[in-house]
């Protein structure tokens, strides 16, 4: 096999690896180097000979004061995890990264290496002695995903530890809806009596969906402080949705949909969509506490499902949930949500570290986990 | 040569009854050298308790087991695709541990045979990781799934691990409600009943069946010889010098009968090598304790025993049997070999 070569490449030939790939996260287009804009962004290309092989989009983040910075590959980088030899990836790509002042990098390969369906995930959840999801046996595991864990390793790679899932980067665990060769009877058929009923209930009750164009943003945006009211979460200004939303649909026009539910005229739900290739993320929801029995977030969520499956999608990402199934965990309700769907829990590699700068890296680490 | 076990039959079958009749689903193991008994004599004594299944150790142990016993026969020892021995007949219930296994035996002469799907415990020592149930269940083929087992730990309390391996069962596609456990005590097995209704949980016994009542069993070695030896005499192949005035008994039981056969201590901490060190004496000299108990202590080996006796230093002050007496002796029944099993 022979070496592999990394080099920054530029925004468009970027895109058009992302184009000619079936899909890759969201978090690694070019585009969201622009959302990201407090990162430097950076596309850089693997390279076999003259070939564009892999690619990936790099976050820089400066260390306060010193010109160093943490190299951040969120969800990516977007290359061949299969290939037995991931030293030929990963050492040019640390070398590069090095010349550009990293003192560390940190990323989350896009390999799955379990998945739980959701029947298995609702029989866990019942069981008082099955708490975690790990301690629920898989309904399809990848070994091979398994062994990258153990190159990695090798490599000298660390898995940052996550509590339940969560950890300050993207989540370990995610929910799924597949999509591939499934009607919308078939997909209602995989939702729990619920979520039907719910459905039903929000078009007896005449609720709207409709797509939003960037000036519904501000309503969107209402929507969405009070969610965050509510829920107790800092929400980002509006300006962030509209950088979104510029930086996105710039580079695909439905790369970013808004999706906004009305009842007599009320918004009672705004939802974010976004899709690269055939995978299709929920990205932000947001509805109101009026009117919740109007169901608009079960509306608006089929909607997009909907779309997503009709664009060619196939899958529908509802993103993180956390490893919990104990049914005192307040978090369980986002899973059991979720789990309403029909689908499937999937289980990434996690992100891993690779100190550049072992006395830089160990200094960033000790104040993220003071902060 | 007599180096008997001898064995009073009631009490011993009055405590085999009682067992099986307090842990329904028992599967009796009969592996080994029998637990002393002979392997033989355990499976006509489970047909008496009218059981429905053994389990034996390893596929050599199959063919005789099949002999003896109407019934099922399962092997603890998970197949292997280069085991040479395997028996493939409808009454043996082979034991898969590995999704490779079970791909060749269900592709190869085994294909439709009956097997048990064993996870993998803290044990350690054979099984499916729990993520591997899918994978294992997609490699089955023609296999017939008659259950799942796991192998527990003896330290400590398993039933934690029992109930957690349960529930990954039931949440599992592995299609079965038997699950066989091995080292639970009665009250856990109980629990694990209760809280597992829509499981058949079975137990996997083999020492606190067969060797549940030892007060039924003692082991009897015969005097064959008496010599009166003087300090410093020089006996035995090695020819070693007596510590002390005294009797040299000649007793059966060697090595043939794993006498003096020694395998790690099951308690090692600090006070119990702190007292095989406090016993000094012909220790320190040399010399190593006999499982032989004569008037009343147990006694030292005059040298290493033999294949088929020992020779055994008694001191002048102690009472000395004479030839043809019988003295007790303590063994390891799992590894002892007897001239003859005798039920009275």
């Amino acid at each position: 096999m022979s070496a592999l070569v990394v080099r920054p490449i530029s925004t468009p030939e970027h895109l058009a690896f992302v184009r000619s790939r079936p899909s890759v996260s969201f978090l690694q287009t070019p585009a969201w180097a622009t959302v990201k804009n407090e990162w430097r962004g950076e596309s850089i290309g693997w390279f076999d000979g003259v070939t564009l092989v892999g690619a990936a989009l790099v976050l820089y983040r400066q260390l306060p004061r010193l010109k160093r910075y943490l190299a951040y590959l969120p969800e990516g980088p977007d290359i061949d995890w299969t290939d037995g030899d991931l030293a030929r990836w990963l050492t040019p790509l640390a070398a590069h990264l090095k010349s550009q002042g990293a003192f560390g990098i940190r990323m989350g390969p896009p390999v799955v290496t379990r998945r739980w369906h959701a029947a298995t995930i609702k029989q866990a959840i019942a069981d008082p002695v099955l708490t975690t999801l790990s301690a629920v046996p898989a309904d399809e595991s990848d070994s091979e995903a398994l062994e990258v864990a153990a190159a990695l390793g090798r490599l000298g790679w660390k898995e940052i530890g996550t509590e339940g899932g969560f950890s300050a980067g993207q989540p370990k665990f995610n929910f799924q809806i597949p999509l591939s060769g499934r009607d919308e009877q078939d997909l209602l058929a995989g939702m729990n009596q619920q979520w039907r009923r719910n459905i039903k209930k929000a078009a007896k009750a005449g609720v709207e969906v409709t797509r939003g164009s960037r000036a519904d943003l501000a309503d969107f945006h209402r929507v969405y402080s009070e969610t965050a009211e509510r829920d107790h979460f800092t929400p980002r200004p509006l300006p962030y949705f509209e950088r979104m939303w510029d930086a996105l649909t710039a580079e695909e026009p439905d790369r970013l949909l808004l999706y906004l539910a009305r009842h007599d005229g009320d918004l009672v739900a705004a939802t974010t969509m976004v899709r690269v290739g055939s995978h299709a993320w929920y990205s932000y929801g947001a509805s109101t506490t009026e009117k919740r029995d109007v169901r608009g977030s079960n509306a608006i969520q089929w909607q997009m499902i909907r779309d997503a499956r009709e664009a060619g999608a196939s899958a529908y990402d509802m993103r993180g949930i956390t490893e919990t199934l104990d049914p005192d965990d307040p978090h369980v309700g986002l899973i059991q949500f979720k789990v309403g769907t029909g689908g499937e829990a999937v289980e990434y590699l996690g992100e891993w570290d690779l100190p550049l700068n072992r006395a830089l890296y160990l200094g960033f680490t000790t104040y993220l986990k003071r902060r | 040569m007599a180096f008997d076990l001898e064995v009073d039959a009631e009490r011993w079958r009055r405590g085999l009854r009682a067992l099986v009749e307090h842990t329904p689903g028992i599967v009796p193991v009969i592996k080994g050298n029998g637990y002393g008994f002979g392997r033989d004599r355990l499976a006509v004594e489970s047909t008496e308790l009218g059981l429905d299944t053994i389990a034996v150790g390893t596929y050599a142990e199959v063919p005789a087991a099949l002999a003896a016993f109407g019934g099922d026969v399962m092997v603890l020892t998970p197949w292997r695709p280069f085991f040479t021995d395997v028996v493939l007949d409808d009454r043996v219930i082979h034991t898969v541990g590995r999704v490779e296994d079970i791909a060749a035996l269900s592709a190869g002469a085994g294909s439709g045979s009956r097997v048990l799907v064993e996870g993998e415990t803290s044990m350690s020592r054979h099984g499916l990781d729990r993520h591997e149930l899918a994978a294992a269940v997609a490699a089955l083929g023609d296999l017939r799934v008659e259950g799942f087992a796991i192998h527990l730990p003896m330290a400590g309390s398993n039933l934690g691990e029992a109930e957690r391996w349960a529930a990954a069962l039931e949440a599992s596609q592995v299609e079965t409600t038997t699950f066989y456990v091995s080292h639970l005590t009665p009250a856990e097995l109980t629990i694990l009943c209760e809280r597992r209704p829509n499981l058949d949980v079975r137990p996997r016994i083999g020492t606190s069946l067969w060797l549940g009542d030892l007060g039924a069993l003692s082991v009897r070695a015969t005097v064959l010889d008496t010599h009166l030896v003087a300090r410093g005499e020089r006996v035995g192949y090695r020819q070693r010098p007596m510590p002390r005035d005294g009797f040299l008994l000649v007793i059966s039981g060697g090595t043939s009968h794993g006498i003096a056969l020694e395998a790690p201590k099951a308690t090692a901490g600090v006070v119990q090598r702190g007292k095989s060190l406090a016993k000094g004496g012909l220790e320190a000299a040399g010399f190593s304790l006999s499982p032989f108990t004569i008037d009343g202590k147990q006694r030292w080996f005059a040298e290493p025993p033999h294949m088929q006796a020992s020779m055994i230093f008694l001191p002048a002050n102690a009472r000395a049997p004479q030839v043809g007496d019988r003295v007790d002796v303590a063994v390891r029944f799992t590894t002892a070999t007897f001239d003859a099993v005798n039920l009275r």
